[in-house]
């Protein structure tokens, strides 16, 4: 059974360097993201009782090393990795430093650059294992291939995701595609196929980037809140894999669908709400056979059902229940570290209605939801409170 | 080619012996739940029983398939085109293996038998063949 949180948490602070695909020093670019947040927060590092960095590339010691550029405090410095969902986790073990008394203010700070790692897919210099075929986008490939026996989606259903999530990213100055013009199925559909049916402009953009969290009690965020709206974490879940039929152990990229299912009513339970409750959600859309599904397995739908929300058009900016509102992983960018902390970023930034032209009406509860290779899913959800 | 074929992995599979046809798949079994797994596993990751080594059967059912349209698997270089399929396919003992195909998209329909063969990607530094495993359409 989920229980609440020990102790309140609230997102005092965000920052973010734009993803991008320019080879940029992701030590700089962290460091940009890391001060973004404490003036945001409006403290200094010495405020910070700890750090948490996720990183997947970079070198043993990055985290640390990042970490002098704001300061010798002598406070806990650790290393957080977990694929995809690194920056995830980096997110909740801050949120879990408040919670369970550790500190009362803890900072996640996640930097990376995709184009420098090595890992799922790499290629040659040794015998072939089955994590060589595999590639992610042949993974979720097979998702979609299955999903159109099953169900009966179309490529174009694809498509449409896809391109909601670059239009989105239009209105995301921090955004790594950014496109000039509205982007369309036929143009999804028309760019290079690069493992059926997903085509290169479905597929997420690897890149570089960072991405930070300040994390605190109530008093603490109360007394920095100046009047502005507080963003309360109401819950803070991450699973690994359960049995299942059909279940993979060698070659699949993340673990069982289920993983979402059970992790998201985990969250909810946490939260005490419901899918009903949400205003806007950020999944790990690295491909939108991806973020199809978890329209359901979170709960937004029943089964077999995302493809009419798609035809709706009720998970776009404007719709019933917006998805990857600052463009995803398909076009905000999937860098590694940073990005589960891009997707705190986006919704502190939406539940404060600071988040301008792609802002939600209204928002009061968004839910991050992060996938991480070998068999990670982590939910978290954010509630706006008045100061 | 060399004489001697040899498993990328002998922790995966075997050549097929004596009048076998196929090569196996080198699974396990837990007689406590009775679930069948692969690769072999140190205990049932269910009940955390003892488990059994076995052979998996040779051939199974499509579940999903995809082709892949990039120029390397692993070490092999298709050049500047082409790619390769891969698929998942299930097994009678209810194990699910992914793996690379054999043949082209119009071989593949979900739900057709499949069977196990091997295929060769390079050489050992003792000159043997060093073969993987992959499955093909059964006609």
């Amino acid at each position: 059974m989920a229980t609440k949180l020990a102790r309140d948490v609230y997102v005092i602070g965000v920052g973010m360097h734009r993803f991008n695909n320019e080879r940029l020093a992701s030590a700089a670019m962290a460091d940009v993201a890391g001060m973004q947040a404490l003036d945001d927060a409006g403290i200094g590092f010495p405020e910070v009782g700890a750090l948490y960095n996720g990183y997947l590339g970079g070198g043993l010691t990055s985290g640390v090393g990042i970490a002098k550029e704001f300061g010798l405090t002598g406070i806990p410095v650790t290393h957080v990795e977990n694929a995809s969902a690194t920056g995830s986790c980096a997110f909740g073990e801050a949120v879990h430093a408040v919670a369970g008394g550790r500190v009362d203010v803890a900072m996640a700070l996640g930097f990376d650059d995709m184009n420098r790692m090595g890992g799922l897919g790499r290629s040659g210099g040794r015998r072939m294992g089955a994590e060589d075929v595999m590639l992610p986008a042949a993974f979720f490939a097979m998702w979609a291939t299955r999903r159109m026996h099953d169900v009966g989606t179309t490529a174009e259903t694809f498509a449409a995701i896809a391109a909601k999530n670059w239009n989105h990213a239009r209105a995301n100055p921090l955004a790594q595609r950014r496109a000039d013009h509205e982007v369309t199925i036929d143009e999804v559909l028309g760019s290079t196929m690069i493992s059926y049916p997903h085509t290169s402009m479905m597929a997420c953009a690897a890149g570089g980037g960072a991405a930070a969290a300040i994390v605190a009690t109530r008093e603490v965020a109360e007394r920095l809140s100046s009047g502005r709206p507080l963003v309360r974490v109401t819950a803070s879940q991450q699973r690994s894999e359960t049995y299942t039929d059909g279940h993979v152990f060698l070659g699949a990229v993340i673990g069982p669908a289920q993983m979402t299912r059970d992790t998201a009513g985990d969250a909810y339970e946490q939260a005490g709400v419901g899918p009903d409750d949400l205003d806007l959600v950020q999944v790990h859309d690295a491909f939108p056979v991806e973020e199809l599904v978890y329209y359901e397995l979170l709960g937004i739908c029943g089964d077999g059902e995302g493809d009419r929300l798609v035809a709706e058009g009720a998970t776009r900016l404007g719709g019933r229940i917006p998805f990857s509102t600052d463009g995803g992983l398909t076009a905000r960018g999937h860098p590694g570290g940073p990005t589960g902390l891009a997707q705190i970023h986006e919704t502190t930034l939406q539940l404060r209605h600071e988040a301008g032209a792609r802002q939600v009406q209204r928002a009061r509860t968004g839910l991050c939801h992060m996938a991480g290779a070998g068999s990670v899913c982590v939910v978290h959800i954010l509630q706006r409170t008045e100061g | 080619m060399g004489a001697i074929q040899v498993p990328t992995d002998p922790r995966l599979f075997r050549l097929a012996e004596g009048d076998e046809c196929r090569p196996r798949l080198l699974g396990s079994h837990s007689p406590e739940s009775n679930l069948y797994f692969w690769p072999r596993r140190l205990r049932c990751p269910v009940t955390r029983s003892a488990v059994t080594d076995i052979d998996l059967s040779p051939e199974g059912v499509l579940y999903a398939w995809t082709f892949l349209y990039v120029p390397r698997m692993g070490s092999i270089s298709f050049g500047d085109r082409g790619g390769y399929g891969v698929g998942q396919i299930d097994l009678p003992e209810g194990v699910r293996i992914q793996a690379p195909l054999l043949g082209t998209t119009d071989d593949w329909q979900i739900g057709s038998p499949m069977g196990l063969t091997t295929f060769p990607v390079g050489r050992d530094d003792d000159g043997n063949d060093l073969v993987t495993f992959r499955f093909e359409a059964v006609r």
